[in-house]
């Protein structure tokens, strides 16, 4: 068991609340002295399903890809450039899959204790349960996880 | 993000008016650009967007459903509008049903994770034929809502 941690991920997906994740990631990398990744999942399950779905066409289903690919470069400068803002060294790492899969083979390779992730939000109808792929990553992780609430005071502290 | 993270009362109308395509996805735009205060030329963009996508392929998926969509920055966030028919429409879906349930889905550029979950959302929560049935009978936007809700 790795207490205090030593490996962290983060992962992100571009919600404000994933972006609050990282935050908290950061200032925890740095009390523990942790290895810290931030992880972003260009979910190319969801694509294909829309593709299957009729709802999108393929020259579409290209131009969104890229549209995501971009998303996921952005996202992850971003938390670099936070990490790099507070003196903590930081691993950025694209994927693509359906997104508690291929995060859960990634926790396992990089031998992670610890999973950060922004915030669950409630359960508002009973079609929506474990829809989430983030309520989906939490109950696969082979790690312990860190739901971070999104709140103000993080970004506070955090730009204190 | 999910449906219900943009469903927004304001954003629904039941009963649509209009009993042809264009008709249709134009008084979709309209519900979101009055609801935002748009102007003109604003609900004219987004209109020409949709019509764009439109002219890719028919977003008219089939089992009664279209989910007629566009990138356009007039919106800020990731926005729905969801309009009930009383009477089907011809939408050119695979499946040669006509469409009764609408989801107009209107994303800025800057948004395309959320513009693909959300559409992704909304094919799964149309799954069910028994759900399908619930809305399109549905009498006004309030029911629409709890709907999803449920």
């Amino acid at each position: 068991m790795g207490v205090p941690f030593k490996q962290i991920v983060v992962y992100l997906d571009g919600s404000e609340s994933s972006m609050t994740a990282i935050m908290y990631g950061i200032k925890l990398a740095k009390e523990h002295d942790a290895t810290l990744t931030a992880v972003y999942v260009v979910n190319t399950r969801a694509l294909s399903e829309l593709v299957k779905a009729g709802i999108f066409v393929a020259i579409e289903r290209d131009e969104y890809q890229r549209d995501l690919q971009q998303d996921a470069d952005r996202y992850l400068r971003h938390a670099s450039r936070l990490a790099t803002q507070k003196e903590v060294a930081i691993e950025t790492i694209k994927l693509e899959g359906t997104v508690h899969v291929v995060m859960k083979e990634l926790l396992k390779s990089q031998k992670a204790d610890l999973l950060i992730l922004g915030g669950i939000t409630d359960i508002r109808s009973r079609r929506e349960e474990l829809a989430s792929e983030t309520d989906r990553m939490m109950r696969t992780s082979p790690c312990p996880v860190l739901v971070v609430r999104d709140d103000d005071d993080i970004w506070l502290e955090f730009e204190a | 993000m999910n449906v219900l993270d943009v469903l927004d009362r304001n954003l629904v109308k039941v009963p649509l008016m209009h009993t042809d395509k264009r008709g249709v996805i134009s008084e979709l735009v309209e519900t979101v650009a009055k609801s935002k205060g748009y102007s003109t030329q604003q609900f004219e963009q987004i209109l020409e967007a949709v019509l764009d996508r439109e002219s890719l392929g028919s977003t008219g998926i089939g089992n009664g459903i279209a989910i007629p969509h566009a990138k356009t920055d007039v919106v800020n966030h990731v926005t729905m509008v969801v309009g009930i028919s009383r009477f089907p429409v011809d939408f050119d879906s695979p499946d040669n049903q006509k469409s009764r349930i609408f989801f107009l889905v209107l994303a800025p550029q800057k948004e395309a994770s959320a513009h693909v979950e959300l559409l992704a959302s909304i094919a799964r929560s149309c799954t069910s034929q028994v759900f399908r049935r619930m809305l399109e009978q549905s009498r006004d936007s309030e029911e629409v809502v709890r709907l999803f809700m449920e």
